[in-house]
């Protein structure tokens, strides 16, 4: 294949944060890279950088130095827009809390980051995606219907609907119960390989870091 | 999905500003009422001022496109003259040309009840008379038209006879009174009865219309008078129609006004509500944005929510505005009809332009402001 293995990578990435008057830095320096098919966790204390490392990557927020590659290329200094449109079609995110849209159905969330494309029904993909994460007769129920398990998959579906390349989850088992958590954990294995996606997951959750295939750890702002 | 569904959500703006209007309804319904508030007052005030501008017309009556002529300071001759009429009626070619003497008399019932009224002999009474009872003769040779409520005070129904200069005549239709300046009681009768008198008092010609009435007294104007001299005396009410027509779209001008004020404090309300919403939903908006919805297509989803905040108000203060009017017409001109008539209904489609306008000029602001939100600022919350 002539599509390089690391699809995400941070270059000597460096983020300072002015608040007050003050500097803060919240990355001071980081190289970090992700492959498809593998999983990696960050953990490490809170305030220890891992949301800002995790806005790099999933190309919310730009570095105030360093560089940020995207299958190869530098987009760094990608405008805003650019960067929509490569959250678009390289990236999915999976949240703590879910974040589903409460008027929407499940299979309306799941095809919501393609919604606007008008010229492509992604019906189908959504619906094939909800069977295979178990809720083939949860089409129709909206969010408030489903178990925090059952949105979590949901959130799932929603973020691999564009076929990206990398997928972000934030405490993805965060809110659920141990064993929610794990076929959650188990849900995003088969993805992984099925779809062929690089899932950076930041964590405190060491049942999460039992199912990576590597873990970094950040310390104020460093990889250790 | 079903094809339907496949249709709406060829418009994902519009269907995510709808069920996000869903969400909240009472807000949404409260934000809908100030909107249609807006819109009846708007609507609602234009129509009445359509309905009393046209209740005033009514009651000028067909004075406006009626030409009076009568003998000027410069003229020899005592009225106007058969010579004079007949040239007046070459230059006026169609409309009809009413020449007219004109007395007073006292009419007197079987009761001994008195009326005093002024006796207008014509030929052709049709051309300027309506008569609410009996017929209206084209050519009046033997019978006699009597106002309305003189005939109630003297008791005289149609067919009773009525006598002037010692001569009596079948009260054969009873006309409107008050129909226009100056015609308070009046007694109309074939103009053989006023043969007496010398040339007529005056000569009405009944044009089309205002404008043409204009058009005919200059026309006669050129042909009798010449320079300062006055052979003639024409007049017409036109000029007065103008001005009490330019008096009621100052009227309705301001009625507008005051109707738009309270359309600017529904926008108001709009902006207020769009923005708590955009600002209650920052998280979720930023969620929309992270998964890689573009600027442009959350600021058209937030658009098209105070679209539908403006349509909504729009159509039902429209329909409220229209059951108004139907009560305004009936209650000033006696017919509800009046109201299907452009000048009228009109005002139900600024009423609903300036509530779809006005609300979506509210939404802009609070749309243009959650599209720009850095979706990294939004999803810390």
């Amino acid at each position: 294949m002539a599509q390089p293995m690391t699809v995400i990578a941070l270059e000597n990435a460096v983020k300072r944060y002015h608040t007050g008057g003050e500097v803060i830095e919240a990355l001071a320096g980081v190289d970090f890279g992700a492959e498809r098919g593998e999983m990696v966790t960050v953990i490490g204390p809170s305030g220890s950088g891992k949301s800002t490392m995790l806005n790099l990557v999933g190309l919310l927020d730009t570095p105030s130095e360093g560089v940020v590659r995207l299958d190869g290329r530098d987009v760094t200094d990608f405008s805003e827009d650019q960067l929509t449109e490569e959250r678009r079609s390289e990236i999915g995110f999976v949240f703590q809390a879910f974040h589903l849209l409460p008027m929407l159905t499940a299979a309306e969330n799941v095809e919501l980051p393609s919604m606007w494309d008008t010229a492509r029904d992604r019906s189908d993909r959504a619906a094939d995606l909800l069977r295979r994460v178990g809720l083939g007769d949860r089409l129709d129920h909206t969010p408030d219907e489903l178990s925090g398990g059952q949105k979590q998959r949901v959130a799932i579906a929603r973020a691999l609907i564009n076929e990206p390349d990398i997928l972000l989850a934030d405490e993805p088992t965060g809110n659920l119960d141990r064993d929610t958590g794990r076929t959650i954990l188990d849900e995003l294995t088969r993805l992984k390989r099925d779809e062929n996606v690089a899932i950076v997951a930041v964590t405190h959750d060491e049942q999460l870091v039992e199912y990576a295939d590597r873990e970094v750890r950040l310390v104020d702002g460093v990889l250790q | 999905m079903s094809r339907l569904a496949d249709l709406v959500w060829r418009f994902p703006s519009v269907v995510m500003a709808w069920r996000n209007l869903g969400r909240n309804r009472v807000r949404t319904a409260l934000a809908t009422l100030g909107i249609v508030i807006g819109v009846v007052a708007i609507a609602s005030l234009g129509i009445a001022g359509v309905a009393i501008q046209q209740q005033a017309t009514t009651n000028l009556g067909g004075l406006a496109n009626e030409v009076t002529v009568r003998s000027g300071v410069d003229s020899d001759t005592d009225g106007v003259t058969d010579e004079q009429v007949d040239a007046i009626r070459s230059v006026v070619a169609d409309a009809p040309v009413v020449p007219k003497r004109t007395n007073s008399t006292t009419l007197s019932s079987r009761d001994g009840e008195e009326a005093f009224v002024s006796v207008t002999g014509v030929t052709n009474a049709d051309a300027l008379y309506t008569v609410s009872t009996g017929d209206s003769p084209e050519r009046l040779q033997s019978g006699a038209l009597l106002t309305n409520e003189t005939a109630q005070r003297l008791g005289v129904e149609l067919g009773d006879p009525v006598t002037y200069d010692g001569r009596l005549y079948r009260v054969r239709g009873l006309v409107e009174s008050g129909d226009g300046f100056g015609s308070g009681s009046e007694l109309v009768i074939p103009i053989a009865a006023l043969d007496e008198q010398e040339g007529y008092d005056s000569v009405t010609i009944v044009a089309a219309n205002g404008d043409e009435a204009q058009e005919t007294v200059s026309t006669l104007e050129s042909r009798f008078n010449e320079g300062d001299e006055e052979k003639l005396s024409i007049t017409n009410f036109a000029s007065i129609q103008e001005n009490v027509n330019s008096f009621f779209d100052t009227l309705n001008l301001a009625l507008l006004g005051i109707g738009a004020i309270s359309l600017v404090v529904a926008s108001v309300a709009i902006l207020n509500v769009m923005l708590m919403s955009t600002i209650e939903r920052r998280g979720e908006i930023g969620v929309l944005r992270a998964v890689g919805i573009r600027r442009g297509e959350v600021l058209r989803m937030i658009l098209a929510e105070a679209a539908f905040l403006g349509v909504i108000g729009g159509v039902v203060g429209a329909a409220a505005s229209f059951g108004t009017g139907l009560i305004i017409f009936d209650l000033l001109a006696d017919d509800y009809t009046l109201v299907f008539g452009w000048a009228s209904l009109r005002y139900l489609g600024y009423g609903f332009g300036f509530a779809v306008t006005a609300s979506v000029l509210s939404g802009l602001y609070p749309a243009w402001k959650a599209a720009n939100d850095l979706p990294v600022e939004a999803l810390r919350g």
